[in-house]
């Protein structure tokens, strides 16, 4: 059997945002370091709230907050525009699949405390389906020998990668 | 975009915790070291053990120059970005004959064509000597389509590439037409005119401009194309600079001789030749700096770069390349 790559969140998260991203990130070419605008990390932290002590990790995830609700528990996730709301969710998603194999039933909610929105997401058979097809498609990408080519997508102008992907063309 | 530190004065490079200082006649000066991409060092300087390290950390080149202005060597912080795949792709290329030949031909015809483009551009602002020059952007464009054709091995190519830039060098006497620079024939170590002793340097220059560049990719630069490797020396900067000389060098040569910024005075004669002095250097490098942040409009970044960072993206394109991902194009100037 082929080596599968293991897929985490950061993935998922890219996945509904560059497949071409996904590629980079799998195999570690890292953005430009330099980059005025934005890399990776600080990309992810600008996105979601500074992780801070709450922070709970559980096997190879890591959830922005978990409380109980009776017998009910509810991991968080904090993000600070719904901007990339697919992203979030698939992320969450996965999160709540990871914890279900281990046994526990979870509930999810994605919070957005700048728009005041909170959203409760739940795992449905639905969902998951759709969510191994990605990871299946993540996969796919994985093994791809070259990088899927660039699509011009807003997402672009504050991507470290935009000056690679970009290289070609000049006035 | 990090900045280039060049330093002429002689003293010592130290660290002190975080930050970086230069010591010169008992006088600090604090180096912001978030800021420095790499550092020129022209002046006899001594660093310290600590202080290689801690520029090895933050990824700074350090690129030595003897006092005569002679490159002598860089140190090269061990590669910090790393890909296992890159360097098996970069070596599948080199040893690949097809691939080899291919990615030193357009090394080649991209060096060709950026001197076509400056000849092009002074021979429209020439009183006299258009004809010639019309002469040799003919002869340099046959000598293109040879190498296009029929280089079939790099040696033949590095050939074609010699044929071309014996007959580009020619075009200088008409575009700068002053007796006191006059270039007869290329000569290297040592240069024997002054016109050589600027080419040398400025492409000295533009050899480690290109290899910081490459410090932050993941290529490696001692794997080139055209220029042979050997594992001891860099060569992909080699490659990489032929594409800029013509641009980066050339032109700011005319530009620097036609104002009069740079004149007889600069140079010192030595016992069998003549180079750049001190004061003419720093000149150089002054005005060299100022060309490379200037900035050039970027369509599909769509955004402006600087020559500088035109040069980082040249390196993304062979990277590409060297992947698979898109076949190499060199970078052509359009003015
Ligand atoms: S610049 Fe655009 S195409 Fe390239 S990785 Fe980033 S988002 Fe994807």
């Amino acid at each position: 059997m082929d080596y599968e790559m293991e897929v985490t969140g950061t993935h998922i998260w890219y996945y509904y945002i560059c497949h071409r991203e996904v590629w980079m990130i799998v195999h570690q070419l890292a953005p430009d370091q330099e980059d005025d605008n934005i890399e990776i990390g600080r990309f992810l932290s600008e996105h979601t709230y500074q992780r801070n002590k709450k922070e709970v990790v559980i096997g190879n995830i890591k959830v922005d907050r978990i409380r109980k609700e009776g017998e009910q528990l509810i991991i968080g996730e904090v993000k600070k525009s719904s901007r990339y709301k697919q992203s979030a969710r698939f992320q969450l998603l996965y999160y709540l699949d990871t914890l279900r194999n281990m046994g526990i039933q979870a509930k999810g909610e994605l919070l957005f405390p700048e728009e005041k929105k909170k959203e409760i997401l739940e795992w449905t058979a639905q969902d998951k389906e759709e969510l191994d097809k990605a990871i299946g498609d993540i996969q796919r990408i994985a093994r791809l020998p070259v990088p899927p080519s660039p699509k011009k997508i807003s997402f672009c102008s504050n991507c470290a990668y935009r000056e690679y992907c970009w290289a070609e063309g000049t006035e | 975009m990090k900045k280039t530190l060049y330093i002429f004065q002689s003293g010592e490079l130290r660290r002190k915790n975080n930050s970086l200082y230069f010591e010169t006649d008992g006088r600090k000066k604090y180096i912001p070291v978030e800021d420095i991409g790499d550092i020129y060092i022209f002046g006899e300087v001594d660093v310290s053990k600590k202080f290689l390290e801690f520029a090895s950390q933050k990824g700074i080149c350090l690129h030595y120059f003897n006092r005569y202005g002679y490159y002598m060597g860089t140190f090269y912080p061990r590669e910090h970005l790393n890909a296992g795949h890159i360097i098996l792709k970069q070596a599948e290329h080199y040893l690949d004959t097809t691939k080899r030949i291919l990615l030193a031909r357009s090394f080649i015809t991209g060096a060709l064509r950026q001197m076509c483009q400056v000849l092009k551009y002074y021979r429209g602002r020439l009183q006299k000597g258009k004809g010639e020059i019309e002469d040799i952007l003919v002869q340099l464009q046959s000598e293109k389509e040879t190498a296009n054709e029929r280089g079939e091995s790099v040696e033949e190519l590095m050939a074609f590439e010699g044929h071309a830039r014996e007959k580009y060098y020619k075009a200088f006497d008409y575009i700068l037409n002053h007796p006191d620079f006059v270039f007869e024939k290329r000569s290297r170590r040592p240069p024997l005119n002054r016109l050589n002793a600027l080419i040398s340097f400025g492409n000295s220059i533009c050899y480690t401009m290109v290899l910081s560049e490459i410090y932050k990719t993941y290529l490696d630069p001692r794997i080139g194309y055209l220029h042979a490797t050997n594992f001891r020396r860099f060569s992909l900067n080699l490659d990489v600079a032929e594409i800029f000389k013509p641009i980066m060098v050339d032109r700011l040569i005319f530009t620097l001789i036609n104002k009069k910024m740079i004149t007889k005075k600069d140079f010192d004669k030595h016992t069998d030749g003549i180079l750049l002095s001190e004061e003419g250097r720093k000149k150089f490098i002054v005005e060299l700096d100022n060309r490379m942040k200037t900035t050039v409009n970027h369509r599909h970044l769509g955004k402006s770069v600087s020559y500088r960072r035109l040069i980082r993206l040249e390196i993304y394109k062979i990277q590409k390349h060297i992947l698979d991902e898109k076949i190499y194009e060199p970078y052509q100037s359009l003015w």
